[in-house]
Order: structure tokens, then sequence, then C-alpha cells
């Protein structure tokens, strides 16, 4: 007679350096067989202390550190401190900065999309996905470069403006893009959306119910999948959003597979905003002259955009006495949606919170700042 | 509901309690006392014209002269939006949780507590997380704090 069999049990570490945590978190599961019964968190593997830098450098200086924010859409991360700014100061750019904003805010949401489009699929067993996005990102990025010189960090979206004009052949490129880049997306969906590997990898896996996510302060397409429809791109409008005809896309379920196929849609929706855009793109100025020692006055402003995360809010209190911010707090949308992921993982496989936390889209320069 | 019917309605409901700050650039800045402030955040978590049921964002800050905590909250389904703080002196500063309406307050007040040493009543995970596990060096986010490697700019 051999004893009983004994079962208990057991901790693992997973992370900081695992290829499915994008960047460097840990989780710490205390494991039950392959069910996690408890997962914990462990951040801060690439805390900058960016807030504290931004608190020792003029607002201008502010930006090129504001890139680093969240470096898969910076250009979002710039708007977002230029548009606190330009509400505590009260100034107002032109137009047509306004239009290249939108402009290049929607194209960066798609590469953000694209890359979380390439590694959510790698994440979960598919290479080809991952080829496809990064080949259309190639294009966007080639736009960015044209205009801003760089491809990642671009310090291009300046307080009360951009801090130059498109060149001359950015519009034909761009129109380019947009004729074929709807046909890309169909290509994109057939690869993974009826795919029966991807449905059982993603359908009902990681529930995150509609209370659970606005109590943790999930948003963005997280908190849209759920069923929730709130884009502040349309219910706390900035810059000319209330000028453009999109849609907003949500999901019923609340899982993994909701959040991909809102995604998915999301993509072609910004694309409708960047043609709208182009089409009603004016001439004009590109930039409000400020003086050269710009200081705001006493006052304070949390101001918050829609980002391909979620809410990415920034709040700046100005002394009025100084040229350097008294403080710049930045909140991005993976802080909150990493926050809720022990609540939503309990329960599954270990498999499912890989699945779980592409599809959170999380980014680690976000969460730890 | 617009700045100035909102400004009202809140003044209005906790008289007395909560004033109105003149730094709000584009949303109402409100101030409170630290006692009351998980009665607040009840009372506008529960009221049916308010419905805050979205917490945005909490700030740790050091003015130079006294600690604040501002809460940005928001309401999805009433498409509300404004902040409230607390300020309080440098010695012994404390708030409690709001964890108990928005458990979301989780990490934006762990942060508040590790980077700035107030204290957070009530919250049961106060742990490092940002800084290493072995950090003794203080609380970085402190206009007093210095280390070696940090230059400060001048101001012009």
């Amino acid at each position: 007679m051999s004893a009983p069999f004994r079962t208990e049990e057991f901790l693992v570490n997973m992370g900081p350096h695992h290829p499915s945590t994008h960047g460097v978190c840990r989780f710490l599961l205390t494991m039950d067989g392959e069910v996690v019964v408890k997962a914990v968190p462990y951040i801060g593997y690439l805390h900058r202390a960016l807030e504290r830098i931004c608190e020792n450098r003029t607002y201008h200086q502010c930006l090129p550190v504001l890139d680093r924010f969240e470096y898969c859409t910076s250009m979002s991360c710039e708007y977002a401190f230029c548009l606190a700014t330009e509400k505590l100061a009260g100034i107002q750019a032109p137009e047509r900065a306004e239009y290249l904003r939108v402009i290049m805010l929607e194209l960066n949401r798609i590469a953000s999309h694209l890359i979380w489009y390439g590694t959510t699929s790698l994440d979960l067993g598919a290479v080809t996905p991952f080829l496809y996005g990064f080949r259309e990102r190639e294009d966007i990025l080639d736009l960015f470069e044209m205009t801003c010189g760089q491809r990642l960090t671009y310090n291009y979206i300046r307080i009360g403006g951009v801090s130059r004009d498109i060149p001359p052949e950015f519009i034909p490129k761009l129109k380019e893009f947009i004729e074929k880049f709807p046909r890309k997306v169909d290509d994109y969906e057939k690869l993974l959306t009826e795919n029966p590997i991807w449905i059982v990898r993603n359908k009902n896996v990681g529930i995150l119910s509609k209370e659970l996510a606005l109590g943790y302060g999930v948003s963005g397409p997280a908190l849209r999948a759920s069923g929730v429809k709130f884009d502040l791109r349309r219910d706390d409008p900035y810059s000319l959003y209330d000028r453009f005809e999109f849609d907003i896309p949500t999901g019923t379920v609340g899982d993994c597979y909701d959040r991909y196929l809102v995604r998915m849609e999301e993509m072609r929706q910004s694309l409708r905003i960047v043609k709208q855009a182009l089409e009603q793109l004016p001439a004009g100025d590109i930039k409000t002259k400020l003086p050269p020692n710009f200081k705001p006055p006493k006052g304070e402003v949390y101001s918050r955009i829609e980002n391909s995360r979620g809410e990415m809010g920034i709040y700046i209190q100005s002394a009025g006495d100084s040229k350097k911010p008294l403080r710049v707090k930045m909140r991005g949308g993976s802080y909150n949606q990493l926050q809720v992921m022990p609540e939503i993982v309990k329960g599954g496989k270990i498999a499912d919170l890989v699945a779980v936390m592409a599809s959170m889209d999380i980014i680690m320069p976000e969460v730890d700042r | 509901m617009d700045k100035a019917a909102l400004t009202k309605y809140i003044l209005d409901k906790f008289a007395g309690k909560v004033d109105l700050l003149d730094t709000g650039k584009v949303e109402p800045v409100f101030r409170l006392e630290s006692d009351f402030l998980l009665e607040f955040c009840r009372a506008i978590n529960s009221d049916e014209t308010l419905h805050i049921d979205f917490l945005c964002n909490i700030a740790g800050v050091d003015t130079g002269e006294r600690f604040e905590v501002v809460y940005s909250v928001a309401s999805v389904k009433n498409r509300i939006r404004f902040d409230f703080k607390i300020a309080m002196a440098y010695e012994n500063a404390e708030v409690e949780s709001v964890q108990s309406v928005w458990p979301g307050a989780n990490w934006h007040e762990r942060e508040v507590w590790e980077l700035y040493g107030i204290n957070i009543l009530n919250h049961g995970n106060l742990t490092r997380f940002l800084l290493p596990d072995n950090w003794d060096q203080g609380y970085p986010m402190r206009k007093n704090w210095d280390a070696p490697d940090f230059v400060r700019m001048p101001e012009s």
C-alpha cells in the first residue's frame, strides 16, 4: 500500500525577466498545481524618478522626460503634459497645430495597438502576427521620422503648438497608408479572430466585471471591453475631437477576447479620425509664441486624455513664481490595470495569467515611472 | 453639470465643511479637513446627482510649506470631474485610506506613503514597491530631500 497522494501549495516567481511581462515585472504566485491561488505583483524595477526629475526642470525641459514615461505612445505623453500646461497658463494652440496633433496622436495610437497586437499573439504562441504588426508600425514610424527625426521619443508636441510643420512628402505617404491600412486590419483579424486556438485561449478568460473595472480605476479599451461606453475623446472632449465622427467599440463579457476585438476596431476608428483630420487640415501657424521666461500663473490642474492604454492624466501644480513646476504627477492606465490583475487571475491557470497580462496591454515604464 | 453648477451643488451640500480654492484652473478644487475625508468620499460616491464612481488619481504634494494630498475624481455616468485636497503640516502627517470607497486607491496611497512619508490610516498593505526593499534614505519626493548625485538646477 502506498501513502495517500499528498498535495500542497507552492510559490512561483514569475519574472522579473519573463518574456510576457512586457518590461520588468514580477509576480509572486501561490500555486495549487497549475491553478493560481494568489498573485502578488511586484513593481518598481523601472522606477526612474521621472516626477522628481520634472520638478527640477523648466516646463519645456520636461517634455523629453515625458517621452520616456510611456514610450509606446510618446506623442500622447507629450500632449497630455502640454494640454495640462496650456490649461494652466490659458494658452490656445493654433488650429493647424491642433490638427497635426490629432493626426500624430491617432497614428501613435495605431502604432501602439500594433505593438500590442504583435506581442500579445507572440505571448500566446502565434509568431506571424508579430511580423505583420511591426511591418505596418514601420510605416507609421517612417511618417514620424520624416516629421520630427525621431522614431520612438519624438519631442514633437510642444507647449503652444508643435515643433515643426510636416514636410511636403508627408501627405502622399499618409494617404498611401490610409488607403492600404483597412485591408491590413482585415488581414490581422483573419489570422486570429476565428482561429480556434486563439478563441480557446481568450474566450471567457480573465473576465473583468464592470463594477470591478470602475472600482479599480481601469480605463481605456479594458473598461470598454467590460461594457462601459466611455471614451474621453467623446465624453470629456479635448483638442478637436468633437469635430470628428468615430464609433466607440464596446464588449459585452469583459474577457480577453473582448479586449482583443475592441482594440482591433479602435485601429479602424483611429484611421477614420486621421482621414477626417487630413481632409480638414487648414493652413496657418503651428506654434503660439511663448515668452522665453515662461512661468504659468499659480494654480493646479489635472488633465486627462484617452491614451491607447486608458486614461493618461497629468497633474501639475504651479507655484506661480517659478519656471519649474512645483509638482508633476503622471497617471497611466497600466498602473490601475496591473492593480486589478490579482483579482481577475485568481482561480485561473498560470497560462491564463499570460493571456490576461497581454490583453490588458500593460507596459511597465508607465507603471513605475 | 457645468463648473458653476457643480461648485454650487457641492458647497451647498457640504456647507461649512468644504471650501472652494481659487487654484483650480479648469475644474473646481475643494479643500476639506482630514477627519471629514472618508465621510465626504462616501457621500459623493453614493449621491445620485454626483455618482462619483471613478478615482482618477491621488497625488501627494510637498509645497515647501506643508503637505497636500490631492484626489482627482470623476463620474463615468454623469461626466463630472473635480479635485479635492487635504492640506496638513509636516509633523505627524496622516490621512485616512479611501479604499473602502474606491479599491483602486490602494497603490496610489501606497505611493504617497512611500515617497512622501505621509501615513495612510487603515491601509493594510503599506510596503515598499517603487523603491528598493532595503531603501533607507528617507522620502525622496520631499522638497528637502537630497542625495549626493542629485544636482539642483538653478532657478534662472
